[in-house]
């Protein structure tokens, strides 16, 4: 149970290291960059930098308020 | 109290150079408008980091458990003496 905790933790600082160093290659660093250069094609274009977070940001709430609506359900459930 | 004047202080720092880069446009406006959502982004960076580095060093202490455990039965056998019964008497 311990370990698989660790492997969680290990998992989960590891996708944000490599989320962070990525998003940040793609947003700080890339406008420097030449339009031909070959790194360019590893990258989406800039509008997905925007797109990207807001549709994730939009799904997450999503979620958190589906979950909150589902425990409150419950909870009126139980105490009929 | 003092924890969120700093976080206030931090937020207005940074939202001040945003719109100093917005005014001087050293660099392309479309690149500076995508420094609050990067802004944003790295933030949840770091929150899912701490979530991550507190799950890989969680401290758990099995003395203490032990410790407790031993707690328990004295207490028990305490109010046993005592005349108080206290249910689960195993």
């Amino acid at each position: 149970m311990e370990l698989a905790d660790r492997a969680v933790g290990l998992l989960l600082t590891l996708t944000s290291l490599s989320i962070f160093t990525y998003y940040t290659f793609w947003v700080i660093i890339l406008p420097f960059v030449d339009s031909d250069h070959f790194i360019q094609q590893y990258f989406l274009p800039q509008e997905y930098a925007i797109l990207i977070p807001v549709f994730a940001g939009v799904v997450l709430l999503c979620f958190l308020c589906i979950f909150i609506g589902s425990v409150m359900l419950k909870s009126k459930k139980k105490k009929a | 109290m003092k924890h969120i004047i700093k976080i206030i202080t931090l937020l207005v720092a940074i939202s001040a150079f945003w719109i100093g880069l917005l005014q001087a446009s050293v660099i392309p406006s479309s690149h500076t408008w995508l420094l609050p959502i990067y802004f944003i982004v790295s933030l949840g960076c770091y929150g899912l980091l701490m979530v991550g580095v507190g799950l890989m060093r969680f401290p758990t202490c099995p003395q203490e458990a032990l410790l407790l455990q031993q707690d328990i039965v004295e207490a028990k056998d305490f109010l046993k003496q005592k005349g108080v019964d206290v249910g689960g008497s195993d």
